[in-house]
């Protein structure tokens, strides 16, 4: 078991540098405008995540469990979760420049991973469920998928102040398209986060005997929730597409990531190994 | 009147509502929650701490404008689903009327077969009829039941509003501890709960794994006949019985706690650590703090029992009994000790009739959204020209450019 600890460290820190490497050529894609190099760094990136895969593998092997029951291995789960749906919309939509945005947060939280102990401990009673795959595995989708429409919300706002037009509009889908993509990353994310809550509270009910305890863990994911919920219904009653959509989705995501680091460190509570 | 009714019903009111509830949930995750005016004044000012209890700062979640917007939240939902009804029958009967195709997001021109193409976007088999001009139109509805996602997430929502707060109104939640061997009532009903073992079952390292109790629930309300059933609490898998669900909490030291007065047994009894047990025929009160143990040492091997003294509900003084010695603090005359100890179990008993309810609404609400975002209408008709040649058309209230695109992608594959 050691042993596969050991090889799970060791991955991690090759998918740090191919994450790196992935992030530097989607950077020289942009520079030099070759769709070559874009290729290239999708296949680091993708060679990255399946390492990354196979880490999280070695380490729930090596563990014992599923990798999901601390800060070190969330955020690891979380960087893979964003490389996974970051690579699926740019395969989807043939459409690399996601990468070039996507891949500094990656690294930024696999690097916030690097930082958190990487120690093996042991669960306590209440984490020892089958709901936490799907409640912790959702969440992982669901922080991916907004960290994708955060990316997009990014590159709408850098498209109309790009120099280069003729780049920009080869290699960015027009206005209109880009909107709806970044609103595709928030419907998958909105479904995620919702089984995320509803797995949540069928697990809490049975552990804790309450499906719904105000903590402020469960609250920020509401609060999440509603913020994108907001977004839907202003998309569709004052019209909010294109640039106001995309602030949107950029906040959006400063919410996420409160429920993700803000809560653990600010507000404790039940969830405080989350 | 009906300005207002339509208001409250409306997606305006609905964005206010939410954009409040985020306000007031992130107000309620901030500010500490259950504080008393002391320490809200010790943590900001006196005048923010009035403020914080004023405004019902200190218990938001139960606060009644809290409640206020969420009752308004689910008239708003209910209001907007009874008014988007009969819309909605409207719009699926109506989705493959030539009059109401809607603007296309896409048209292509000269196309001269546009089966492969229907084929080709997976479209259910196309309406077969005529445009007001007379030409052959075929009309073909994808995902028509993807109209009522929206809906459905409103109505799952409003059960799981409806659900949490009928079951917060009538649940009946009760605590119950005890040792093995121990007979206890449910709070003051007629069920009792007979403790017959709590486990803890441990890893290697000695790290706690599991916690369970074996227990029966008796229903005593017929003294003549009482029913029993058997079940057994584990931290995840809770048990059941007579509609109780009874969950594993919680554990702690707990002894017996002899007491002799003159040689002659006073009383003996179960203490709880925390527990004040009082001493028959003086004003003192004893309460285990809890057992003291070396590591390496067996559970039920200790090394002493810290405990307090209370002269009614006075603190009197603290100390630590050794094992086979007698508590001093009682005089001459008594031998007071502590001794098998063990470990208490804590079960939360619960009964709520409108879980299911909540979690129904859940489950709704999932279907809604699946619903709203991965099955989304689209339409595509095809109308034949003069010449021969069809135009093809199609729309997605959703897609828009993306559906552009793939219609333009079947139709260059064809």
């Amino acid at each position: 078991m050691t042993n596969l600890l050991n090889i799970e460290n060791t991955l991690f820190y090759i998918v740090i540098c191919l994450y790196f490497a992935a992030m530097i050529f989607y950077f020289l894609f942009i520079a030099l405008k070759k769709d070559g190099v874009a290729k290239l760094a999708a296949i680091i990136q993708a060679v990255g995540l399946l390492l990354h895969t196979a880490a999280l593998i070695c380490r729930g092997i090596g563990a014992g469990r599923l990798p999901m029951t601390n800060q070190y291995e969330f955020a690891t789960s979380f960087a893979w979760g964003l490389c996974l749906v970051s690579l699926i919309f740019i395969a989807r939509f043939k459409f690399p420049v996601i990468g070039a945005f996507a891949a500094p947060v990656i690294l930024l939280l696999i690097g916030y991973a690097a930082m958190q102990s990487k120690e093996v401990k042991e669960l306590m009673p209440s984490l020892r469920s089958s709901w936490l795959g799907f409640h912790v595995s959702t969440a992982i989708i669901a922080y991916g998928s907004f960290g994708v429409s955060f990316v997009l919300g990014i590159i709408f706002l850098l498209r109309e102040k790009m120099q280069d037009k003729g780049f920009w509009d080869r290699h960015v889908p027009a206005r209109e398209k880009l909107d709806l993509i970044s609103y595709r990353s928030v419907c998958l994310g909105l479904l995620f986060l919702t089984v995320t809550i509803v797995t949540g509270a069928i697990w809490a009910e049975q552990a804790w005997g309450s499906y719904w305890s105000w903590d402020p863990k469960e609250t920020w994911s509401l609060v999440t929730w509603l913020v994108y919920a907001v977004y839907l219904h202003l998309r569709i009653r004052r019209d909010w597409k294109g640039k106001a959509a995309a602030i949107f989705a950029v906040a959006g995501f400063v919410c996420v990531m409160f429920t993700y680091i803000g809560v653990n460190t600010f507000l404790p509570g039940i969830h405080s190994y989350a | 009147m009906k300005k207002v009714w339509k208001f409250l019903g409306s997606m305006q009111f609905a964005i206010i509502l939410l954009v409040v509830l985020i306000l007031a949930c992130a107000g309620g995750s901030f500010i500490p929650q259950g504080h008393s005016y002391e320490q809200y004044a010790e943590l900001y000012s006196e005048r923010t701490a009035g403020l914080i209890l004023g405004l019902g700062l200190d218990d938001v979640f139960h606060a009644w404008w809290f409640l206020l917007i969420t009752a308004f939240l689910c008239g708003n939902l209910l209001l907007c689903n009874l008014i988007r009804l009969p819309q909605l029958l409207r719009r699926s009967k109506q989705a493959d009327d030539p009059a109401h195709l809607g603007a296309p997001c896409v048209e292509l021109e000269g196309i001269r077969d546009p089966e492969p193409i229907f084929a080709r976007l997976h479209m259910p088999k196309a309406r077969e009829t005529t445009d007001e001009a007379g030409r052959p139109l075929r009309i073909s509805v994808q995902n028509r039941v993807g109209l009522w996602g929206a809906w459905a997430c409103h109505l799952g929502i409003l059960l799981l509003i409806l659900g949490f707060a009928l079951g917060q109104m009538t649940k009946e939640e009760y605590t119950v501890y005890g040792v093995p061997g121990e007979i206890k009532q449910i709070g003051e009903t007629s069920y009792f709960v007979k403790i017959h073992d709590f486990r803890v079952d441990r890893s290697e390292s000695g790290f706690v794994e599991q916690y369970t109790t074996s227990l029966t629930v008796i229903d005593n309300a017929d003294e003549n006949d009482p029913m029993s059933v058997d079940a057994v609490a584990s931290v995840n898998h809770p048990g059941s019985a007579f509609g109780f669900k009874l969950y594993q909490n919680s554990m702690g030291d707990a002894a017996k706690l002899t007491v002799r007065k003159d040689g002659k047994l006073l009383q003996e009894s179960w203490a709880c650590a925390g527990d004040s047990v009082p001493i028959l025929e003086t004003p003192l009160s004893l309460r285990l703090q809890s057992v003291l143990r070396e590591e390496a040492e067996e559970e039920r091997n200790p090394t002493g029992y810290a405990y307090m003294i209370f002269v009614g509900e006075e603190f009197y003084t603290m100390n630590v009994q050794g094992p086979g010695e007698s508590i001093p603090e009682l005089g001459p005359n008594y031998e007071v000790s502590f001794s098998e100890a063990q470990s208490y179990t804590l079960l939360q008993i619960k009964r709520d009739r409108f879980t299911p309810l909540a979690f129904a609404g859940g489950l709704v609400t999932l279907l809604g959204l699946l619903l709203a975002f991965y099955l989304q209408v689209r339409k595509l008709w095809a109308v034949q020209n003069e010449d021969g040649t069809w135009t093809i058309r199609g729309s997605s209230p959703k897609g828009g450019a993306l559906y552009a695109d793939r219609v333009k992608e079947a139709a260059a594959s064809s």
